[in-house]
């Protein structure tokens, strides 16, 4: 197997979820006998792994008060007008 | 929920306009969040979160009530994040971040009752310092990022807030991705 061109593409799919059972044979078989993709493969494992456990983010305090009074006003339905 | 929201639009759409306060209470945090990762800056993000969905509600009428409606308010909220780092200098982030401005704010938006253990820090300063590494990233690629991994959108979604095909988001991921591996790698 290729290692930059095909096995790598196949650790992204793999990523994606996407991967077939006979890719991800081909993938699992590759990865066991080269060292250089499988630390290139530990290294994006890792990199998710970093980027997805990253805290919550809350918006800041009053936030939905300000959007809803900056909200263009609403015209005045008029029944009556002389 | 997803019903709830229908319910609200609907009744946005009839002109209550008080009906639109349960949408923006409910969807701010994730609008926050992906204008806070796409422009690096708490008070930006804040701008750019507002007009978000101050657009969404002047142009409500436009949206189809068959499709999902966080993916129309992520678009808004990404696309106005773009038009903003368009219009920036380059190098506008790394001077903000100088600033330290942004640093303090991260400190600030941690919920009151969370303690901060040495260890605690320690993995602040790490998520800082991930964050501006995603920010270092082409808005192109920053945005699947964004998307696929801070949201955990899937890719058939970011393709269709992002309004590219599923293709060209694979191979953004693929390449955000790698683009990471090696900055993250000594981390």
């Amino acid at each position: 197997m290729n290692c930059r061109k095909e096995a790598i593409t196949l650790m992204h799919k793999y990523l994606d979820g996407e991967l077939n059972t006979e890719e991800e044979r081909r993938l699992r078989d590759h990865l066991q006998s080269c060292p250089s993709c499988q630390s290139h493969f530990h290294e994006l494992k890792r990199t998710t792994t970093l980027i997805t456990n990253t805290s919550p983010v809350s918006a800041p305090p009053r936030f939905t008060a300000n959007v809803m009074n900056s909200l263009p006003k609403q015209k005045k339905r008029r029944n009556y007008i002389r | 929920m997803e019903t709830m929201i229908k319910q609200k639009i609907k009744q946005v759409k009839k002109g209550d306009q008080a009906a639109f306060e349960d949408i923006v209470s409910f969807y701010q945090n994730k609008v926050y969040h992906i204008c806070l990762r796409m422009i690096g800056n708490s008070y930006e993000a804040e701008d750019l979160a507002q007009e978000a969905f101050i657009r969404a509600y002047t142009n409500l009428h436009t949206f189809d009530e068959r499709r999902k409606f966080s993916t129309w308010l992520y678009r808004i909220a990404t696309n106005l994040s773009i038009d903003r780092i368009r219009k920036k200098k380059p190098d506008y982030h790394l001077d903000a971040e100088v600033k330290g401005t942004d640093g303090l704010d991260m400190y600030s938006q941690l919920a009151a009752d969370q303690a901060l253990p040495e260890e605690e820090v320690e993995s602040l300063e790490l998520q800082t310092y991930i964050h501006k590494e995603i920010l270092a990233l082409p808005p192109k690629y920053r945005s699947v990022i964004v998307l696929r991994y801070l949201d955990e959108l899937a890719l058939q979604e970011i393709a269709e807030v992002l309004d590219i095909p599923v293709g060209t988001v694979k191979t953004r991921v693929h390449r955000g991705r790698e683009a990471l591996r090696k900055r993250l790698r000594h981390v």
